[in-house]
């Protein structure tokens, strides 16, 4: 169809079976708007979104040679795919199409019919003001790398690569030690099955090696991404293990004649391993690895009798590092935890007795052959005391439960129970938390072997020649009470893993509050992080156990799987771009992007639109105007500001800038729940509010707004502390210009709080009624400043 | 208790008594803001009741509740239970509560300021003893600027209890014999500054 | 090495040898304390504090401007002084309504307060501006045959977020002091654990029942000496081990030193001038190798 030249609106008002029009006098509304320039065509309908009432479009559309197309009706989060597929099917750019909501935003939430009817003309007006800048936008359709990264060979990552792998994906696993296997090959059995986890963690082990589209790197660690969704390239770091991993057969003549003694790491520092080692007897790769630091060739260049020894001629100290680079498609981190030193909670006095262990070093002893560390003998009373730093709002804990610490303690006291004959363990708790299925059978079998149960978080442990002493208060009985034992088991909270903080840095990823990696949103993207293609799984996201770790490495992969599934991408078209010739290279845009979209070019900055989540925030920071935003331009942005605060003689005209996912859904959730607020209060949605600045504020006020609210979503890219910053900075602003800072307001909001955004609107309309309207005088003296101003885009008369 | 007998229809049931022995919400939420508006009382909502505290307290013995019971009985309004107990006066201000509480409770300070509200609504501890030590030890600095020993020892001691004073005279002849009994009150020259800072800070006191 | 230094009321009565003999070791080691002119009582942690709050924190600032005039740093013998001066220092600090309230009635008094003090416990200056290096240097006599416990208490390591010169579950200061000095430390349970303080006064059974335990537990531990660096911890463990003994039917028989009495010996100081006639329990059988006569 060919589109004409000049600009040839259409306007479709939707009835909504009474939902609208019992409110709205929508053939009022459609009078109006009919009056405005270049709307060539007004209808309303009873059901716009039904078949009958997307034919009326397209037939408007061929009849009156429409090139833009505004449907007033119900949310956009309800049918704006329904209607730009119309849009499409009549052979229009998705993208001429503009939706008003004056439903959830109008007549479901105002009583009075005039001043209903009167907002929706305005909300209309802006619309149409806007649609004269709409421009037709093409999604980007980018190939991806059918391949994934996956960061950490534990039992979330080995889930995922199997899954992915599987699936036909190219999966490159990293892992910084030189075994794959993390946590869950150190522990002894799993609860509450008793399963061996060495036994049933060595099979996907093997699996992973030896499957084809698997590669795995050991010894090794990412050290820079680069790259967009889709597209990522990332620098592997690869130490050398000075170990042939062709020749080595793992024999372990070696380790039998290497002098140099070392603290096991795998047996979590109770047993002794040499200089040249394997970490677990199930090591995959199975070959062994010099440990440089500890190894004489290496500090004092003497030596080298494991090269002597070796059959098979597999040590190697010219060995290098080497870098690896990969092109992925997908990140996935599942990097896992370690446990806090329990030498920052003093009075358990970890480290000043040899039978005070924590609750990994049990595993391991449980493993070795239990048996007390000073005397060797077997232990009968064993102490678990739970809760060492974790819950803690003090300096040496951290504030959240580590999740499996209760029943970690029951199984062991099981075990022990079946290992040793006359066993007395003793749990020391402030709440048992049995959360999982068969958990709390499991509790009760714990009572039933009689495992004493004392409630109360333990005060001091006293080391005492060979025995260890626990103190404590019984909380139920309301007594102290002091007892001896052969062990002492604490249960350290757990925290993230070395490196976590610089990882997340390395890929642009926020940690939350507790130091994990931050997901997206807590039940419904849980997976997800801020960046698109990057994900998380297992305890890098937060304590859990291994079921949780297995399920959520499973919906990682389905993720992944997803995202890349298509071969292709599209990337919406709603992205940043620069207006060529303005641009200084100050870097400020550089500096804020969220998504680290932005990079230096040689003359100017570069964009990347395939990384660029279209938020807006650097478009007001340009200090020379030299960023603009597709679908949400200056132009149409101003336009629409102008259309909605000029129309209509309302008084006070308060606009509210809605962030348009969360901000925006919590407002329509409102709507819903018919919960009503003023009708002074006019939205006008944006990707994000960091999207605007003074300039816009001034035209607001300019074009007869008398107050002026921002809404960002709490999970927004936008974070609260940057939106009252930038707030801040505009009330300093608006007050240079002679407006009154209190005129603007700003919050932050979850999807389900529409209550608190629509008290504040109550509140504000109160508040700006009390100060009274911007006076004709000033806002006379703004537009001859904003008709002056340099730079100024053209806006409709 | 009987079963099936009729009661007067105003007075409660036995069953009914046990019920309403707990406090009202109002009751909670006022005696819960007056201790968090107190030093060491800011944060008392963010116990866990992991009883550490109890665990740890030296004079835990000697006392009818726990510091752990204590911090319960303020989340549930029991403010005379709470003010009448042996364990605000018992607590020796060791701070090892404090220092291994993990969800940073100041309770010592907070066991200061429930002595403090305790003496200003003339409470006493069970042997009738502490407000008057703490009256006295007052009294006496601020008379001399110092603290003069036998002169606390005599006014604390009851007179009626004999065996205390022949204890007490026992000590103060072993003291004496060592040539430690301060027996001049050791008055600072400036006395006068006592009285003034007295004066300023009495009218904010009140 | 000049500081103000604060004794507190029980360096002047029952405690005066702990003063004799910090002022003997302090002329060995060059520390040269200056008596602050005119001092007052702090107002023991709780003992005012807990009947007139505001009268005590003003009561005990009149001690910080006192030595802010000297221009110098407080130093004190005494543990619970320490912990009082340091808590007086850190409420005018951080809460302007109190500070306010306190200037106004130091004014009264013709004082005022900038809050430039630093105030630190004896102890700590020894190890921190001395060094145990130069203490090892100074000792004369090894005390080879002493099995000291030390007894920290609670106010020399407590609460971590005021008092931070040792570790507040496994301090080690007063341990190495004792190494230094040539002696053997014994490790037992009860160094940091409560002594009872001023419920010897109007809790004695209580106060006697901790006391009891932390003597029982260092001398069954091997220890023939014990040392304090608190006069109230060591009225409570000295003067008061016979009541101790006569209410649980015991034989203590643990001599009670004053840490700065331990220098003392070991730097060949005459016992007479350090006081040692002066402690209640006697250490004659612990000390005839190093001294003449003890009274």
């Amino acid at each position: 169809m060919e589109i004409s030249e000049e600009t040839r609106i259409g306007v479709f008002i939707c009835h909504c079976g009474g939902n609208i029009s019992d409110t709205v006098d929508v053939n009022d509304v459609k009078e109006v708007v009919g009056s405005f320039k270049q709307v060539k065509v007004m209808d309303t309908f009873e059901y716009m979104c039904s078949n009958p009432g997307q034919e009326m479009i397209k037939k408007a559309i061929s009849e009156y040679k429409l090139n833009r197309v505004i449907v007033a009706s119900c949310s956009p989060r309800m049918h704006l795919d329904t209607f730009r597929e119309a849009m499409k099917s009549a052979g229009i750019n998705p993208y001429l199409l503009e939706m008003v909501n004056i439903r959830e935003h109008c007549s479901w939430v105002h009583d009075d019919k005039k001043k209903a009817t009167s907002k929706a003309k305005a909300l209309l007006r802006g619309a149409v003001e806007r649609a004269r800048y709409l421009e037709p936008l093409t999604p980007n359709s980018l190939k991806v790398t059918k391949s994934v990264l996956v960061i950490g060979g534990g039992i979330a990552g080995i889930y995922s690569s199997l899954e992915l792998a599987d699936k036909g994906y190219q999966v490159y696993m990293v892992e910084r030690t030189p075994s794959i296997g993390g946590r869950m090959a150190q522990l002894s059995k799993t609860f509450p099955t008793f399963d061996c986890s060495a036994c049933i963690l060595t099979p996907k082990m093997v699996s992973v090696s030896q499957h084809p589209k698997i590669k795995i790197f050991t010894n090794a660690e990412p050290i820079a991404v680069k790259g967009s969704p889709g597209n990522y390239q990332v620098n592997i770091r690869i130490k050398p293990r000075y170990v042939d991993l062709e020749k080595c057969t793992a024999c372990g003549e070696c380790a039998k004649k290497c002098p140099v003694r070392r603290p096991s790491s795998f047996e979590e520092n109770l047993i002794q391993e040499k200089a040249i080692y394997i970490p677990f007897k199930q090591a995959i790769p199975n070959a062994y690895t010099i440990d440089k630091e500890s190894c004489l060739f290496f500090t004092r260049g003497v030596c080298r009798i494991c090269e002597r020894f070796c059959k098979g001629d597999a040590v190697d100290f010219t060995q290098e590092e080497k870098i690896a680079d990969l092109n992925v498609g997908a990140i996935i981190v599942s990097t896992g935890y370690n446990l806090m030193d329990p030498k920052l909670v003093g009075q358990y006095s970890f480290g000043l007795h040899p039978d005070i262990v924590t609750s990994l070093q049990f595993e391991r002893l449980m493993l070795q052959g239990l048996h007390k560390l000073s005397t060797g003998e077997v232990p009968k009373k064993v102490a678990f005391i739970l809760c060492v730093g974790s819950r803690s709002t003090a300096t040496n804990g951290v504030g959240y439960c580590c999740k499996i610490g209760c029943m970690v303690a029951i199984k062991q006291a099981l075990l022990l129970d079946k290992a040793v004959p006359g066993a007395e363990p003793w749990i020391f708790y402030t709440d048992v938390r049995a959360h999982g299925k068969g958990y709390e059978g499991f509790y009760a079998k714990a009572r039933e072997h009689l495992t004493t149960f004392i409630r109360g978080r333990a005060a001091e442990v006293i080391p005492n020649g060979n025995t260890v002493i626990v103190k404590t208060e019984d909380t139920i009985l309301g007594e102290q009470i002091e007892e001896p034992f052969d062990l002492v088991v604490l249960s350290p909270a757990l925290i993230p893993n070395t490196g976590t903080k610089e990882l997340a840095e390395m890929l642009g990823i926020d940690l939350g509050p507790d130091d994990f990696f931050l997901e997206v949103h807590h039940k419904l993207r849980g997976v997800e992080t801020k960046r698109e293609g990057i994900y998380i799984t297992g305890c890098v996201q937060g304590p859990k156990d291994i079921r949780e770790t297995t399920m959520e490495s499973m919906a990682t992969a389905s993720k992944v799987a997803t995202f890349l599934g298509k071969g292709r991408i599209s990337v919406s078209p709603e992205v940043a771009f620069l207006i060529s010739g303005r641009c200084n290279l100050c870097g400020i845009c550089i500096d804020y992007c969220p998504t680290k979209a932005i990079k230096k070019g040689e003359k100017e900055v570069v964009i990347d639109s395939i990384s660029c989540v279209g938020c807006g925030i650097c478009v007001p920071l340009c200090p020379r105007e030299a960023i603009d935003l597709k679908h949400c331009t200056e132009s149409q942005l101003i336009a629409q500001i102008r259309g909605v605060s000029e129309e209509g003689k309302t008084s006070p005209k308060i606009i509210v800038f809605l962030e348009k996912m969360t901000a925006y859904g919590s407002a329509d959730l409102g709507g819903q729940s018919r919960r009503s607020y003023p009708p002074e209060v006019r939205v006008v949605g944006v990707p994000s509010t960091g999207r605007l600045g003074i300039k816009h504020m001034l035209h607001a006020f300019a074009a007869g707004a008398d107050g002026v609210i921002f809404i960002e979503g709490d999970d927004s890219l936008f974070r609260g502390d940057q939106l009252r910053e930038r707030v801040i900075q505009l009330k300093k602003d608006l007050d240079k210009f002679g407006i009154e800072p209190l005129r603007l307001q700003s919050t932050t909001t979850t999807l389900p709080e529409y209550e608190k955004i629509m008290s504040l609107f109550d509140s504000f309309v109160e508040r700006i009624s009390k100060i009274g309207p911007l006076s004709q005088e000033k806002r006379e003296e703004l537009r001859k400043y904003l008709a002056g101003e340099q730079y100024a885009t053209q806006c409709a008369a | 208790m009987q079963h099936n007998v009729p009661h007067e229809k105003d007075e409660p049931s036995e069953g009914m008594k046990l019920v309403a022995s707990l406090t009202s919400k109002g009751d909670r939420s006022s005696f819960v803001k007056e201790v968090m508006k107190m030093l060491g009382g800011e944060n008392i909502l963010d116990c866990i009741q992991c009883g550490l505290c109890a665990g740890s307290c030296p004079t835990r013995f000697a006392m009818d509740y726990s510091p752990m019971q204590i911090i319960k009985m303020m989340h549930l309004g029991m403010r005379e239970k709470v003010l009448s107990s042996s364990t605000i006066w018992v607590c020796s201000t060791c701070y090892t509560c404090y220092t291994r509480c993990p969800r940073a409770i100041n309770l010592t300070t907070l066991m200061m300021s429930l002595r403090n509200l305790a003496i200003k609504e003339n409470l006493v501890d069970k042997n009738g003893v502490k407000p008057k030590f703490h009256r006295s030890f007052f009294e006496i600095v601020n008379k001399y600027g110092r603290l003069h020993e036998p002169e606390l020892f005599t006014r604390i001691l009851k007179k009626s209890d004999l065996r205390s004073l022949f204890h007490n005279a026992a000590l103060g002849w072993r003291l004496w014999r060592k040539g430690k009994l301060q027996i001049r009150a050791p008055k600072i020259e400036q006395s006068n500054d006592l009285f003034n800072i007295l004066e300023k800070t009495s009218e904010e006191e009140s | 090495m000049k500081y103000a230094f604060y004794p507190g009321c029980a360096v002047h009565s029952s405690s005066k040898e702990y003063g004799d003999s910090c002022k003997a070791i302090s002329r060995v080691l060059d520390v040269e304390l200056v008596e602050i002119p005119d001092w007052n009582c702090c107002g023991a942690v709780d003992a005012i504090y807990s009947y007139k709050p505001l009268y005590s924190v003003a009561l005990d600032a009149r001690n910080l401007s006192l030595a802010e005039r000297m221009g110098m740093d407080i130093v004190t013998l005494c543990s619970a002084c320490y912990y009082t001066l340091s808590r007086t220092n850190k409420l005018l600090r951080e809460d302007s309504g109190l500070k306010n309230k306190v200037e106004e009635a130091l004014s009264s008094a013709g004082l005022n307060y900038n809050g430039g003090v630093k105030v630190r416990h004896f102890l700590e200056v020894l190890l921190s501006d001395v060094g145990l290096e130069k203490i090892g240097e100074k000792v004369k006599i090894p005390l080879t045959t002493l099995n000291v416990a030390s007894y920290y208490g609670c106010f020399l390591v407590r609460p971590p977020d005021l008092i931070s010169f040792d570790d507040s579950e496994h301090p080690t200061s007063l341990d190495e002091l004792v190494e230094a000095l040539g002696a053997s430390k014994v490790e037992y349970y009860g160094k940091i654990r409560c002594c009872g303080a001023s419920l010897g006064i109007t809790d004695e059974e209580v106060m006697l029942e901790l006391s009891k335990n932390i003597l029982l537990n260092a001398r069954d531990a091997g220890a023939n000496c014990m040392i304090t660096a608190c006069p109230l911890c060591h009225f409570n463990l000295d003067a008061k081990q016979k009541d101790i003994g006569l209410k649980f039917d015991l034989e203590i028989d643990l001599p009670v030193l004053h840490f700065t009495q331990l220098i003392g010996l070991a730097f060949g100081i005459e016992p007479k001038e350090l006081g040692l006639h002066k402690i209640c329990v006697s250490p004659k059988k612990i000390l005839p190798q190093y001294v003449r006569s003890v009274a």
